[in-house]
């Protein structure tokens, strides 16, 4: 790559080669202020007034196309805002871009132009850590009540002081806008109580008629502190419970895994070969159970009811909680990882837990094909669904969607396979892409996916059953308390059931993260909803929501 | 030319009056008669039968605590549904809305005069009969407005003009529908409809097959059917209610006994859809062995759980879709069908 | 034939509960009987219907469709196939609040949230009943450290059955209600606990530091909710 060949004669290359870090640099040139290095990328300084110029510089000409995250953090002297910048194409190769700004003028460059998703991110960072951000169109609170007073995870905030949440009702913001003539349109607020919102979503919706307009996802009702209960936890233990909340669709061995990921990528743990497989069993039932919910609801957003296939759906689910409650004691908060392993082995008699996984993944083919004849093949539903709530790929990668909802645009990024981690790339499956756009192609990836998830248990069931007794090794050698050097600095994503789902953790020498970011695929994947609403019918707006499946204990964290 | 007495007449003949006091005591006697056995059998249709039905589809079990398979619901919900508060809205328009609760169950318990239900249960045979039935059919509708203008509350106006939309769009294929069959009936009067009926079609192995215009013209009764489905709002067409989208539709504001009186309204409004249906292309009240009532009871059931099952499997449809159906395909082939149907008629009588 | 019909009723002679005797005394207007107020509670046939509404009420109740967060899953099993709800006449979800008895509140509150949640729970028509689902609605649960955290739906609104767990299971989801129906059968009222968040004008707050510096912001009318967060338990 002439990259490469520009890079020979620079003197870091006198240690280890030309590194990624280099390259980037030089390709900056004078933008980048100073370097730092995180554990998985490299970390290049920007002032914070050149912030878009260096991101549309990192964007088209090296290819980073994908603003995984935002993290904002204060220092003691300082504010800084890191952009998790990778690619689609290559999860592999990341770059995270700092930004630092002072203290007594926390302003920097906003990202929104480049990367539309960065809207809401900065949004989350202004709120909570209170960094300011020039050109960005709607700077203003999105997690907590607009009356809010400090930001919570700044250092001096007062956790005591009193705080005040209006119940407003909400004005009309077009109503003035008699855009085509006669236009009249009027305001409904769906949510945060609405039998579609799949929890405390607000949708503030204008519609005129039928006929949605314009369209704004005000969320934060379920914001319960997660970073903050992270931060306040100590790595080996207390930290692990919480991310089985955030995504509760069952889905918390994905999300554990996000942690114990992270975490051991922090501390340098080994995970032992056997452990990662119960690992890749126990992930993948989560997946099932997760996507069983997915078509359950989104056919209730598109029934209209308790009907018929959200009880199988149910029914399903059900057998899936039962291994899961096997396995790890539980029904929902799984609780089960281990920095270094899981916490126990299979449950005795495993002959019996066997069975009963492999009865499971030889019945799912029955049920799928039920769903399929019930749905899929059901031409109201695709009258409904095909060419509806249309989400083009490059405004997916803009928002940064992922897992699923990207999947069903035709991208192809799975980071399973990307930037494979446990025993995923000894196996054999597929990642699963419909290029249709649209709410059925994600509703299709959701049913395809479960065949993949069962075609890997399948594997993991016959790997563990044919492991020697003796080299049953659950767990690595951890030190009791684990304390990771000071200011060592991480960002690990693992593929959680709706998508990319990332933790970005400081060090600082303590036993406790300085700085615990989760970075939440339906966060993202939520952004997109207007793009898909707008100009659609409420029904179909509806539609759309239900495929993104998103969880709001994951969106606001 | 009455074929049978009607029930006002049997009441007042078996009291001996005669005269206007006769027939206003056997037509009182007779509609208390009639709205009890509709309300008696709506109140089995919603709080029980209707869950039991939809649990039967999501092989669920329901209600099975309260008296013998849950009997007693009937009795605890209807009781605790009438007792609970009645929350009159700030902003709501007062007489529109304390109405409408009673025009919707009214009207469609005013439809069943007109039925034929066998052994002589008929309250009123006029000639229009069946123009009636439609008629007070779609004052229903006027009560959905009214609900949701009425309410001041946005979901309940969108529910409330899908309602209208839906009603204008279906009520047309409906009545033309309805058409053909009087071409062959050759009257609006509803026991005629059902004499007509009662002729033979053809005998196969013993068994005689009556002219139900079911088997005369079954693509007419298929039009019907899915008309009607529209015209109760069940799914998939169920867009005024739509429970995900505009939370409850018309019937968001409502509680307590206003709740209970539309809830009741819709029930009524299904059981006669599917008595009008009966009426016109199954025979009334006709079947072998068993008396005619309990047949037009089989027959309406019948049509009730065809909505429930509707209900449970098949997904509803977005307006314009929905719309779209009624313009363009349920109007064109209900004429096409009224057309076919007066030449085949014209060329064979 | 009522007496027959009631699955959890215990004898209700041993129930003598204070709240009971409150109620009976009138001084609890929560099941709100014109009747009673109108004859008081002693006529022989008076309390018989109050016992024949309590058995009613107990016996049948639409349930609020209401999901906040991870208990709703479980909730989702409760009504599903193998858990099935239904069974006791509390399976009916009603989308609409003004059509529900109980609401399941299954999750954790929220400084954002609790007034949404407090207007659903006051649309809502009388008699009506909380179920706190989780421990998040008994203390907040795991996250009551948390900034934002209400640490309980009691700070909110009356709780008239606590079920514990993280997430309750639907055996105990279902074990909760039965209680509710058997304690609503026995005309026991839920104690209303002190709730120190209320929803008030804006224009009523005492006023202090963060009211003075908010007052541009909000309107006196509007509805807002305080969080005396150091007051909290």
């Amino acid at each position: 790559m002439s990259l490469e060949e520009q890079q020979s004669d620079d003197p870091a290359e006198l240690e280890s080669g030309v590194s990624r870090g280099d390259e980037l640099a030089d390709l900056l040139g004078d933008l980048v202020v100073g370097r730092e290095e995180h554990l998985n990328a490299p970390g290049l300084v920007i002032r914070p007034d050149e912030v878009q110029d260096a991101l549309f510089k990192l964007r088209d000409e090296a290819g980073f196309d994908h603003l995984s995250c935002v993290t904002a953090q204060e220092y003691e002297d300082r504010y800084e805002s890191i952009y998790h910048l990778t690619k689609f194409d290559d999860r592999t190769d990341e770059v995270s871009v700092v930004v630092p700004t002072s203290k007594d003028n926390p302003v920097s460059q906003s990202a929104e132009p480049v990367f539309r998703t960065a809207d809401w991110h900065e949004r989350e960072a202004y709120d909570l850590v209170g960094i300011q951000y020039e050109d960005h169109p709607d700077l203003r609170r999105i997690l907590l009540p607009d009356t809010w007073q400090g930001h919570p995870l700044g250092l001096d905030y007062d956790q005591d002081r009193p705080q005040i949440a209006t119940l407003r009702e909400h004005a009309n913001p077009l109503e003035e806008d008699h855009r085509a003539g006669d236009s009249n349109t009027m305001y409904i607020n769906i949510g945060p109580h609405h039998p579609a919102t799949h929890g405390v979503l607000h949708v503030e919706t204008v519609v005129d008629g039928e006929q949605v307009v314009d369209l704004d996802s005000d969320i934060g009702y379920l914001h319960r502190c997660e970073e903050q209960m992270c931060q306040q936890g100590t790595y080996r233990h207390q930290i692990m419970p919480y991310p089985d909340r955030w995504d509760y669709i069952s889905a918390g061995l994905l999300n554990e895994w996000a942690y114990a990921r992270t975490a051991e990528d922090l501390a340098d743990i080994e995970v032992p070969e056997y452990a990662q497989i119960i690992r890749t069993m126990g992930a993948e039932l989560c997946r099932i159970a997760s996507h069983m919910i997915a078509l359950g609801t989104f056919a209730l957003d598109v029934y209209g009811d308790f009907t018929a296939i959200f009880m199988y759906a149910m029914r399903d689910r059900e057998i899936v909680q039962n291994i899961l409650e096997d396995l790890t004691g539980q029904r929902m908060m799984f609780n089960y990882f281990r920095l270094g392993g899981v916490v126990w082995d299979l449950p005795e008699p495993r002959e019996e837990f066997f069975e009963k996984i492999r009865d499971f993944i030889d019945e799912l083919p029955q049920a799928l094909e039920e769903y399929h004849d019930m749905i899929t093949s059901n031409e109201i539903l695709q009258a409904r669904t095909v060419g509806t709530g249309v989400l083009p790929p490059e405004v997916a990668k803009s928002y940064g969607a992922t897992g699923p909802v990207a999947r069903g645009s035709g991208i192809d990024y799975d980071l399973r396979r990307d930037d494979s981690y446990g025993y995923y790339d000894e196996l054999d499956w597929d990642v699963v892409v419909e290029d249709g756009c649209d709410n059925f192609s994600r509703l299709l990836v959701r049913m395809r996916e479960v065949e993949e998830s069962a075609k890997i248990i399948q594997q993991c069931v016959d790997l563990l059953e044919d492991w020697p007794e003796d080299e049953r090794n659950i767990q690595a050698n951890v030190p009791r308390t684990l304390k990771p050097e000071e200011d060592t600095e991480i960002y690990r994503a693992v593929e959680g059931a709706k998508g990319e789902l990332g933790i970005y953790i400081r060090a600082d020498g303590t036993d406790k993260p300085a700085r615990f970011k989760i970075r939440s695929p339906c966060f993202s994947n939520l952004q997109t909803l207007p793009e898909m609403s707008e100009g659609e019918y409420i029904p179909d707006m509806i539609a759309s929501l239900g495929s993104l499946d998103i969880v709001l204990g994951e969106v606001d964290r | 030319m009455s074929l049978q007495a009607v029930l006002p007449d049997t009441i007042s003949g078996l009291l001996g009056l005669e005269g206007i006091l006769g027939d206003v005591v056997g037509g009182l006697v007779g509609a208390f008669l009639i709205a009890n056995i509709m309300l008696i059998m709506t109140a089995f249709a919603g709080p029980w039968a209707k869950r039991k039905i939809t649990a039967a589809f999501g092989d669920r079990i329901a209600v099975n605590r309260i008296g013998p398979f849950g009997l007693l619901t009937i009795v605890t919900d209807a009781v605790r549904l009438l007792s609970k508060e009645l929350i009159v809205p700030e902003g709501v328009d007062r007489p529109a809305w304390d109405l409408a609760p009673m025009v919707i169950p009214f009207s469609a318990l005013l439809g069943f005069a007109v039925i034929p239900m066998g052994n002589g249960i008929q309250l009123a045979d006029p000639e229009t009969g069946l123009a009636f039935a439609f008629a007070a059919a779609s004052i229903a509708s006027l009560g959905i407005v009214m609900t949701g203008y009425a309410s001041n509350n946005k979901f309940s106006l969108i529910g409330a003009l899908r309602a209208v939309a839906s009603n204008i769009a279906y009520e047309i294929p409906l009545v033309v529908t309805a058409a053909s069959v009087v071409i062959f009936a050759g009257s609006l009067r509803m026991s005629e409809i059902v004499a007509v009926q009662a002729e033979p079609l053809l005998s196969v192995a013993g068994v005689t097959i009556p002219t139900w215009f079911a088997f005369v013209n079954p693509f007419a009764f298929a039009l019907f059917i899915i008309a009607n489905l529209a015209e109760v709002g069940r799914n998939p067409f169920d867009i005024p209610e739509a429970p995900t989208e505009i939370v409850a539709g018309f019937q968001t504001e409502y509680s307590s006994v206003y709740f209970v009186l539309i809830y009741l309204g819709e029930f009524i409004h299904i059981f006669l859809g599917g008595a009008i249906a009966a009426t016109l292309f199954l025979g009334g009240p006709a079947g072998p062995v068993l008396p005619g009532f309990v047949w037009f009871t089989i027959k309406i059931w019948a049509f009730f759980l065809f909505t429930q099952w509707a209900r449970s499997a098949i997904p509803r449809l977005r307006v314009d879709q929905f719309l779209e159906i009624g313009w363009k395909g349920m109007l064109v082939l209900s004429f096409a069908n009224l057309v076919l149907t007066a030449i085949i008629v014209g060329v064979i009588v | 034939m009522s007496s027959e019909q009631k699955p959890f009723v215990t004898d209700d002679t041993q129930v003598q509960t204070e709240t009971r005797d409150a109620r009976m005394a009138g001084a609890d207007d929560r099941f709100n009987s014109k009747l009673r107020e109108a004859f008081g509670s002693s006529p022989f046939i008076l309390t018989k219907f109050d016992k024949f509404m309590n058995w009613v009420r107990g016996s049948s109740m639409f349930m609020l469709q209401f999901g906040i967060a991870c208990c709703s899953i479980e909730m989702m099993h409760t009504y599903g196939i193998k858990h099935d709800l239904d069974r006791f006449a509390a399976g009916v979800p009603r989308a609409s609040p003004r059509q529900a008895d109980v609401i399941i509140v299954p999750g954790t509150i929220v400084s954002k949230f609790a007034p949404r949640m407090k207007r659903v729970y006051d649309q809502m028509p009388e008699p009506k009943f909380v179920v706190g689902m989780g421990s998040c609605t008994i203390s907040g649960g795991p996250f009551q450290e948390g900034y934002n955290v209400i640490k309980g739906a009691e700070e909110v609104i009356p709780v008239d059955i606590h079920i514990p767990g993280c997430p309750p299971r639907p055996e105990a989801l279902i074990y909760g209600i039965a209680k509710l129906q058997e304690r609503i059968a026995n005309g026991e009222s839920s104690p209303v606990t002190v709730k120190p968040y209320e929803l008030e004008q804006f224009g009523d707050l005492e006023r202090d530091e963060i009211v003075d510096k908010l007052a541009a912001e909000i309107d006196e009318e509007d509805l807002v909710m305080r969080y005396n967060w150091a007051d909290s338990p």
